[in-house]
């Protein structure tokens, strides 16, 4: 027994400083039977992408791969605190419009020099560079078409042979379907949330022609007449529907209760569960007019990415080239189905010849624009939405919207200079 | 006379050692994560800090504070929050104070009334926020509700008018069975007595209350106050699963804000300063109401 007091504490003290730091431990340095370990995070479900690590253990067999799943709810801060904290993971998937800030706050490995033999593998490189650099690997991709109701179409009077070419044919028929009654809406639009109006609005000023930022990335060139037409184009279509979120605009498209709208291929996944007897058709958003602009939507893509604090960043790089392969993309995106591989020649696999739906929106990758890499990026987007939404309230024009977002983002690309 | 008085000493100094062991865990897990983070975010609240660049830290002086105070959003944001705290705390608490008098009494099935109105207490407020998030919907029961009546329903959750109220009315729905305990605790405190010695002087049942009942629930009262404007002057859960902040911006509150500074900005620094300007506040909040209820806490 220890009789002084002094003596208790000190062992207890001493005591819960070991349970401690043995709860702190065990990042990094090396696995069972000696192999180097390389802690991976990412937010797919696990069992997408646990097969492909498998594969490549099995290739690799110094590597022990620890993969851990994040949530899109709290992802970002788990990573930024790991970073924060000298934490961080060797392997990690960042979302494209969350690169920017990492990369140009020196907190990425710099793969400049890896990367450059991989070029003509992947599609995508815009993404991942910032400043002539390159801070990561173009994984999967995926972006945004337009999604339309046969069904509700055909009750319109609207071709279903093909999907809508034109805005004016868009248009007509959002107008046509919206008429319907019984709780249809002829387009959904988007609003009520971050980081998805940009998405939905941009196809339309993108195809008629407009920009975000100059192209040296030092002043906003958002103020033009085509991004005015395109935000107008937007709200036009949104007076002829429902104005909601995003998962309510799903979910009210698979329940047959509108028209047309700017989706994505989770979309794809979803639909076969909520609603298999759905008939519905994926084509790309169509342009101004045949002869005028052209289809464009938003393109947004996964990356691999190690930091400057990552403990192993060599066998991390090694992970990151297996992964962004042909083939252990195309492992993920067939499971996924709501991703595209960013290796070049993964379209010509039969799994998307075989699937109108996926085809469409490949198709739509080709002209899909990446968002600029600009440290200030994320305030930027949330510039363009809080004043479209103003817009989608009724409270000011398209015009109005456009010269005040197009102010603020000029303020945000002079305070933080691209690099 | 000097051995029993060492004796007594020394006694002392053991309880208090072995008190401070069987505490330590508690104590730390304050210092860890209470004490030290608290202090971090005051030092973090004078500089331009970026939790991925930590290096690159700057001194700001009060440079953060000064651009909270000409940031219109911050002000919409309190505005907001100001708005969710003063339209909730008089219904929850009269709700609360409502509900512990009907249960007070004996009657049959009264703990399960009792337990009923707690139980939104113990569920997580994400499970309560998405179920009223689905109540809210356009295709919910209380859509379905207001158009069975003939009238078109607005989109609560998507209506810059009707977005803030209804995450309001969701939040008196789900803390007012936590006060309503309370103020049980505060009833059962009063001396029946007090009530006997009225009855038989002919005191009405209003009369007791007035004179009897609301005096000595007063200490209960302002423990109610307090903890609840500090509660809801930080309303975070019910706001980022609902409606992250919109429509324009109509249910931005302070701590959504600082929040999105902190972690999708990374304004580590600018996002402490708001958070000591929300801390300012509620210390001068709680102050008013100590001053003004003229109260010092329970009396023993």
């Amino acid at each position: 027994m220890i009789r002084s007091p002094r003596l208790q504490l000190l062992f207890a003290a001493l005591a819960i400083a070991t349970l401690a730091v043995a709860g702190c431990g065990g990042g990094g340095g090396k696995g069972s039977g000696g192999r180097t370990v390389v802690i991976f995070w990412q937010f797919f479900p696990t069992e997408q992408v646990q097969p492909v690590l498998d594969e490549f253990m099995k290739q690799n067999p110094d590597i022990e791969v620890r993969m851990e799943q994040l949530t899109w709810q709290s992802g970002l801060e788990k990573i930024t605190a790991s970073v924060a904290a000298g934490n961080a993971p060797d392997l990690c998937e960042l979302g494209s419009t969350w690169f920017p800030r990492f990369a140009s706050q020196g907190a990425l490995a710099d793969w400049s020099d890896s990367a450059a033999a991989l070029e003509a593998e992947l599609t995508g490189w815009d993404m991942a560079r910032v400043g002539g650099r390159t801070y990561g690997l173009p994984w999967l991709v995926g972006t945004r078409a337009l999604f339309w109701n046969k069904e509700l179409f055909a009750r319109a009077r609207v071709d279903t042979t093909r999907g809508p070419a034109t805005w004016a044919e868009l248009t007509d028929a959002a107008r046509r379907v919206n008429a319907l009654g019984d709780g249809v809406a002829g387009w959904g639009a988007n609003a009520g949330e971050r980081y998805v109006l940009f998405k939905k609005v941009m196809p339309f000023a993108w195809g008629a022609g407009g920009a975000l930022l100059t192209p040296d990335g030092k002043a906003s060139a958002f103020d033009s007449p085509a991004n005015v037409e395109g935000v107008t184009q937007y709200l036009a279509l949104a007076k002829l529907g429902r104005v909601d979120r995003q998962e309510q605009i799903d979910d009210a498209f698979l329940a047959g209760k509108v028209g047309a709208t700017i989706s994505g291929s989770w979309l794809l996944r979803k639909a076969p569960k909520q609603a298999p007897a759905l008939r519905y058709g994926v084509s790309l958003i169509p342009p101004p007019a045949l002869d005028r602009g052209k289809s464009a939507s938003f393109l947004g893509g996964e990356l691999l990415v190690s930091f400057s604090r990552s403990k192993n960043q060599a066998a991390a790089w090694r992970l990151a080239r297996f992964l962004a392969s042909k083939e252990a993309s195309l492992a993920v995106a067939r499971v996924n189905q709501a991703v595209q591989p960013a290796a070049v020649g993964a379209i010509d696999d039969p799994f998307y010849a075989s699937d109108p739906h996926q085809r469409a929106l490949l198709e739509q990758l080709a002209s899909a624009v990446p968002t600029p890499n600009h440290p200030a990026w994320l305030d930027m987007e949330s510039a363009i939405e809080d004043e479209v939404e103003k817009a989608l309230y009724g409270k000011q024009t398209a015009a109005q919207a456009v010269a005040a977002a197009s102010a603020k983002i000029d303020v945000l690309a002079k305070a933080a200079p691209a690099p | 006379m000097s051995a029993p008085a060492a004796v007594t000493r020394k006694h002392r100094h053991r309880v208090e050692a072995s008190t401070w062991i069987l505490l330590s865990p508690w104590i730390l897990a304050l210092l860890f994560f209470g004490v030290y983070p608290f202090g971090f975010s005051f030092v973090l609240s004078f500089f331009d800090y970026s939790p991925l660049a930590p290096d690159a830290a700057r001194f700001l002086g009060f440079g953060n504070y000064a651009e909270a105070l000409r940031d219109p959003l911050f002000w919409k944001a309190l505005g907001n929050t100001l708005l969710f705290v003063f339209g909730t705390i008089p219904f929850t608490t009269g709700l609360a104070l409502l509900l512990a008098l009907a249960l007070d009494g004996a009657f049959r099935g009264r703990d399960l009334y009792r337990a009923g109105f707690f139980l939104p207490t113990v569920v997580s407020v994400v499970v309560i926020s998405l179920v009223w998030k689905g109540l809210y919907s356009p295709e919910g029961p209380l859509s379905w509700l207001v158009r069975a009546f003939g009238f078109t329903p607005p989109q609560w959750l998507l209506n810059e008018h009707t977005a803030l109220p209804s995450i309001m009315a969701m939040d008196v729905w789900a803390a007012s069975g936590y006060y309503m305990i309370i103020f049980l605790a505060g009833l059962k405190g009063i001396p029946v007595d007090l009530y006997e010695a009225a009855a038989l002087e002919g005191a009405t049942r209003m009369q007791r209350f007035r004179h009897i009942t609301l005096p000595l629930l007063a200490p209960t009262f302002l423990f109610v106050l307090i903890v609840n404007s500090i509660r809801s002057l930080q309303i975070f859960t019910e706001v980022f699963v609902m409606t992250r902040g919109g429509p324009l911006q109509s249910t931005l509150t302070s701590v959504f804000y600082l929040y999105e500074q902190a972690f999708y900005k990374f304004r580590l620094g600018y996002a402490s300063s708001i958070a000591y300007l929300l801390f300012a506040l509620t210390l001068v909040l709680a102050w008013l109401q100590v001053k003004w209820l003229k109260l010092e806490g329970p009396k023993s």
